[in-house]
């Protein structure tokens, strides 16, 4: 709304809502694409009959989730709602690519965190993402075979949201460069175990005190690597303390 | 009661419960009840952006910490500030804010008066941040400001005021997450109204001034509240100094009636005052020549020549001319010495070039000799009136108020000026009309007439007006009915229907205020226009309706206080006429000594008498009127006959360069008393620094004068004086931090409408004189500037890196007819003489006019005719036709 305005795209703080304030401060309702794309089926076949796909209560209809990663055939896949991971990897993507086992996938787009193997049951639906430790977010499906550096894997996310961060406000501006600056010294083999310490403070630190949601999206990756991977941290940083590469001076030191 | 209820909530901030008015923010509630929530990016003035996230609060039955700068007290709502959550997220805040600062606080400017300083030895701050500090390309910013974006917290607090308050937008952010910095538009150094807000709403040292840089530390200066010594706006300054060194201006957030804003001239204008070429002795004329003399034999020079002239030539030889820019001690005791020790009426002081016209319109319809209403007033109105004045250059303060009434409560801003809506790099008042219409100077008043007949024809008129004075409405509607519609269009320009649609948004309004300014003030005619701009709201009952009046706007920072003070020549302290038998007989009683009974000669009269050898001496206190006047009305060639030329000045101007006595004068640095602002309100002017050189205030020199002439007024100190004049004037008030404006008197206005519009209705309502312009020529017009405000602002080197020159501003239209281009020099030239100058081409400057500044104008003065108003003897010299032409 703000780019449509002509001004530089930052988030509005809220209250109050676009639905009543929105744009050029006139009611607005913002929707996906993929919202709008669902009307003509609703209005045309009923509520009813939309209500019958998919996994009721919460979760109906279908849905298009785009499979991209280490599968042989990524793509979009439209799927009723509440298949499992299982059946959306290994029978619509037609599984994993080099026959690998799988490592991690990324459930709903990059501010999802991170699930497991163990995950591959849960069901496409709201509800079940979410008490497994994620969310459905965008739809978009990423998924990482049995070798994946997951270390690596949450610092290319961080790039991103490092790159996409509007600056507005402190914590998503700073918190973004200081864990990227973080992340790339420890898959650089110069990370200290004290840094491990620091990502989960930051990550902490920058969740729920941001003016939008897109700053609790960022620290995703890195938390839910750091919980289901940590030790690939650790071996990165020992390796990085065995190799005795120069060591940072602690700030502050410095004059 | 349940009226104020309903507008009230109560809450409870850790366990203190209060009750605010609904709509106030969580940290303003906190801030009533002691509590403090750091902040970067709240201000007060400032719609709230919630980005610095520093201000994180815990609300009850709210999931996640809110910023209590953008969120809205309600009803029950419990606040807690100080907990071990919230605290932990103000120093992880403070953490992430200090990871990118460059920790430079030994050579930072801001460092002892930084919020990041501050709240960093609260939380007692380390960071854990290691990694590669971001790093701006440093880029030179503008001669005034400097930015060091490195220190930048991104709060936009710049940003945000520089858009929302000065409506000027020079600032915006560029870049984006760490990489964002705050930067001008354009590939050059900032260009834009150098207010100073950036510099002071800077909560750290990212934008700091260069006039001052690397000078001091806060604990270092020594500081004195005052009030700026340029426009009659009015504002509270702090100044600051080290030792005697001027060092920087800036005011407190909510202080004075500027409320905390300044302009150019405000925060960058004060090293006038320390200007080398300051006048540090006496000089007395021997042998031709100027030369340096002690205090002592300059005033018994001036004693002797002055008892020698009136023995032998009577009081009447004498004539006094006194600035608007002394305080109103300096100005009553100006005047009391001109009828009292030297016997005579005539006297006068720069109201005279302009602001007496409105002063005496009012006294004449309302009674009142200063508004009735208040800046308070202009912010609150729902229809602002604006005629003849580029309010946002040559009262820049006034020009916030409009600003915030149109963009905080959206007034309807009508205004009638000779400028063009257009955007630019300073503010442009008509930009935010409502509705605008461009009239050339010489045409204010047939705008005005346009808006009486849309107001008559559209049966706006007041209905018990109608009844209370039938013949007064009738003959006003008889005379405007003479005037056709067709010959209104033809001189203003405008049509009809826009007065019409004017004219019903002004009797629509509620709360109607009518500004005029200089360029209305200071033009031929202006008292009668004034007068007709009062019966435009005297006819739709907003004259004396609350919150509705007439405001003319001063120019010099005391032209009210020098009417007041009774320092022109008809007029008596307390605004009485010196005709007036009962006024007469108070002021004797109060100063036990009889007045000279003569009629005073007004300032261009004064000329005239020294002229033709009747007057033969002359005190000048802070004018100089050999710069000032067109040099046709023979100025140099009067004063330069005079047996005595007394001046007292802070510098040798072309005046004091002919005068025999040279006297130095403190600036309002360097002395204490009052001045009267535009709105009426006296306010306390507290020395800075000492006196420099040998100067004394002009109060001091007045005073010894009248000791050496043995018939001594002898006060302790400025406050004495003060003193007597409240026991002078009666009802002459206190100073308080706001002014108390009179209410309109119904017994004048009854006076007015019996009898007093009969004397020159007929005159009034008649169109002013076309300007006729041939081919090649354009309506040259005199411009206040907002980066110069009088003769001292020339003397400020602040002002002159903004502005060191007058350029002449045209129309691109009329440059492109001429053929010529920005920096050409011209040659304008009229039967009266010429001048050369430097284009410079702008879209504002209205099509077949030409502006230069007023600061800058002294040798183009020739080229102007100098008119006198026969009611107010306001000279005015403001436009003049003349032709342009390239030279090589």
């Amino acid at each position: 709304m703000e780019s449509l305005e002509g001004k530089r795209g930052l988030p509005r703080i809220k209250p109050p809502f676009p639905a009543t304030h929105g744009l050029y401060n006139k009611p607005t309702v913002v929707n996906n694409i993929e919202t709008l794309a669902n009307l003509p089926y609703i209005v045309g076949r009923g509520p009813e009959w939309f209500a019958s796909i998919g996994s009721p209560p919460k979760s109906t209809g279908t849905r298009v989730f785009c499979v991209s990663g280490h599968v042989k055939q990524p793509g979009n896949y439209e799927v009723p709602m509440g298949v499992t991971f299982r059946e959306l990897i290994y029978e619509h993507a037609g599984g994993m690519r080099s026959d690998k086992p799988l490592k991690a996938f990324i459930p709903g787009g990059a501010s999802a965190p991170f699930l497991t193997p163990s995950h591959l049951d849960v069901k496409l639906d709201f509800e079940s993402v979410a008490a497994a430790g994620s969310m459905l977010g965008s739809g978009g499906v990423t998924v990482m075979e049995e070798g994946t550096d997951m270390v690596w894997a949450a610092l290319r996310l961080m790039e991103f949201f490092y790159h996409e961060s509007c600056g507005k406000c402190s914590p998503c501006r700073e918190g973004s460069s200081w864990l990227v600056q973080t992340m790339r010294r420890i898959v650089a083999k110069r990370g200290q175990m004290q840094d491990l310490e620091t990502l989960v403070d930051l990550c902490k630190n920058i969740e729920g005190r941001t003016v939008c949601a897109f700053g609790d999206a960022s620290v995703a990756p890195i938390m839910s690597t750091l919980k289901h991977w940590r030790p690939e941290y650790v071996t990165l940083i020992q390796e990085a303390e065995s190799a005795n590469l120069i060591k940072l001076e602690p700030a502050g030191v410095r004059h | 009661m349940d009226n104020i209820t309903a507008e009230h909530v109560r809450l409870t901030i850790d366990g203190i419960s209060i009750s605010v008015p609904k709509g106030t923010l969580v940290i303003e509630a906190a801030r009533r009840v002691g509590v403090m929530i750091p902040h970067f990016c709240y201000h007060p003035k400032l719609k709230p952006d919630a980005n610095c996230r520093m201000c994180l609060v815990e609300v009850e039955r709210m999931p996640k910490l809110q910023t209590s700068c953008s969120t809205v007290a309600t009803e029950g709502m419990t606040v807690r500030t100080a907990t071990t959550v919230v605290h932990n997220a103000h120093k992880s805040v403070l953490e992430f804010i200090l990871a990118n600062h460059p920790l430079d606080c030994p050579v930072c400017d801001q460092g002892g008066k930084c919020d990041l300083q501050d709240f960093s030895h609260q939380y007692t701050a380390t960071s854990r941040f290691a990694e590669t500090k971001r790093i701006f390309q440093k880029e030179y910013f503008s001669p005034l400001i400097e930015t060091q974006m490195n220190r930048c917290v991104q709060c936009l607090r710049c940003v945000r005021y520089c858009d929302e308050v000065m409506d000027v937008k020079a600032l915006a952010p560029i870049g984006r997450g760490t990489m964002t910095e705050i930067k001008s538009f354009g590939a050059h150094p900032l260009d834009c109204e150098f207010c100073g807000g950036c510099v002071q709403i800077c909560p750290v040292g990212a934008i700091t001034s260069r006039l001052s840089m690397y000078e001091y530390r806060p604990w270092m200066l020594k500081r004195a509240d005052t009030v700026c010594m340029f426009c009659g706006d009015g504002c509270q300054i702090t100044v600051q100094t080290k030792d005697q060194e001027l060092i920087e201006v800036n005011s407190a957030q909510g202080a004075g009636r500027n409320s905390g804003d300044l302009c150019a001239r405000g925060f960058f204008g004060f090293r006038a005052a320390s200007h080398p070429d300051r006048l540090t002795h006496p000089l007395i004329r021997r042998n031709g020549a100027l030369v340096e003399a002690t205090w002592e034999e300059a005033l018994e020079f001036v004693a002797e020549h002055t008892k020698r002239l009136k023995l032998s030539h009577g009081p009447q030889a004498f004539g006094g001319l006194i600035s608007g820019r002394c305080t109103n001690e300096e100005l009553y005791l100006f005047q009391k010495f001109m009828r009292l020790t030297i016997g005579t009426n005539n006297l006068d002081s720069s109201a005279r070039y302009g602001h007496i016209n409105g002063v005496q319109a009012m006294r004449s319809v309302q009674g009142t000799h200063r508004w009735t209403v208040t800046f308070e007033d202009i912010v609150q109105a729902d229809v602002l009136l604006l005629i003849g004045t580029n309010i946002t250059e040559a009262n820049p303060i006034t020009g916030l108020k409009v600003k915030e009434a149109v963009k905080k409560h959206e007034a309807t801003l009508l205004t009638i000026e000779a400028i063009q809506p257009a955007i630019g790099t300073i503010s442009n008042i008509s930009n935010l009309s409502k509705q605008h219409v461009c009239v050339a100077p010489s045409q204010f008043g047939a705008a005005v007439l346009g808006l009486l007949k849309a107001v008559v024809e559209g049966n706006h008129i007041d209905s018990t007006l109608r009844q209370q004075a039938p013949d007064y409405v009738s003959a006003v509607s008889q005379a405007i009915q003479q005037l056709d519609w067709e010959d209104l269009a033809v001189s203003t320009g405008v049509s009809s229907e826009s007065f019409v649609q004017m004219a019903a948004s002004l009797a629509g309004g509620r709360r109607v205020v009518a500004l005029a300014g200089q360029t209305l003030l200071r033009s031929q005619g202006a008292y009668g226009v004034c007068l007709n701009l009062l019966d435009l709201l005297l006819l739709t009952g907003k004259l004396t309706a609350q919150g509705c009046g007439f405001a003319p706007l001063a120019e010099e920072n005391n032209d009210q206080g020098a009417v007041e003070m009774g320092a022109v020549s008809a007029l008596l302290p307390g605004v009485l006429d010196l005709t007036d038998r009962d006024a007469r007989d108070q002021i004797t009683r109060a100063w036990k000594e009889d007045l000279p009974v003569a009629t005073g000669a007004t300032l261009i009269e004064m000329i005239g008498l020294a002229q033709t050898g009747i007057i033969k001496g002359l005190f000048i206190v802070g004018e100089n009127p050999v710069g000032s006047l067109p040099p046709q009305t023979g100025v140099k060639e009067a004063l330069s006959k005079l047996d005595l030329l007394v001046c007292q000045e802070l510098f040798l101007t072309e005046t004091a360069a002919l005068a025999h006595v040279v006297l130095p004068a403190a600036s309002a640095m360097e002395k204490a008393g009052t001045f009267t602002n535009t709105e009426g309100h006296v306010q306390a002017v507290r020395p800075a620094i000492d006196p420099v050189g040998d100067s004394r205030p002009d109060w001091e020199i007045l005073s010894a004068f009248s000791v050496f002439l043995g018939a001594p007024l002898e006060y302790g100190d400025a406050k004495e004086i003060l003193k007597e004049i409240r026991a002078v004037i009666p009802g002459y008030g206190s100073l308080g931090p706001s002014p108390i404006p009179p209410a309109v008197d119904p017994a004048a206005v009854d006076r007015y409408m019996n009898e007093g519009y009969r004397r020159d209705l007929a005159t009034r309502y008649t169109l002013p004189a076309r300007d006729v312009r041939q081919d090649g020529t354009v309506q040259l017009g005199l411009t206040q500037s907002l980066f110069h405000s009088g003769k001292l602002s020339t003397y400020s080197t602040g002002l002159l890196q903004i502005e060191p020159s007058g350029l002449l501003q045209m129309n691109p239209v009329d440059a492109a007819r001429l053929g010529l281009d920005a920096g050409d020099r011209v040659r304008l030239s009229n039967g009266q003489g010429k001048f050369t100058t430097t284009v410079k081409v702008l879209d504002r400057v209205p099509e077949g006019l030409a502006w230069l500044p007023d600061h800058f104008a002294q040798d183009a003065l020739r080229l102007f005719d100098c008119v006198v108003d026969p009611d107010t003897k306001v000279p005015s010299y403001r436009t003049a036709s003349v032709s342009v032409v390239k030279t090589a």
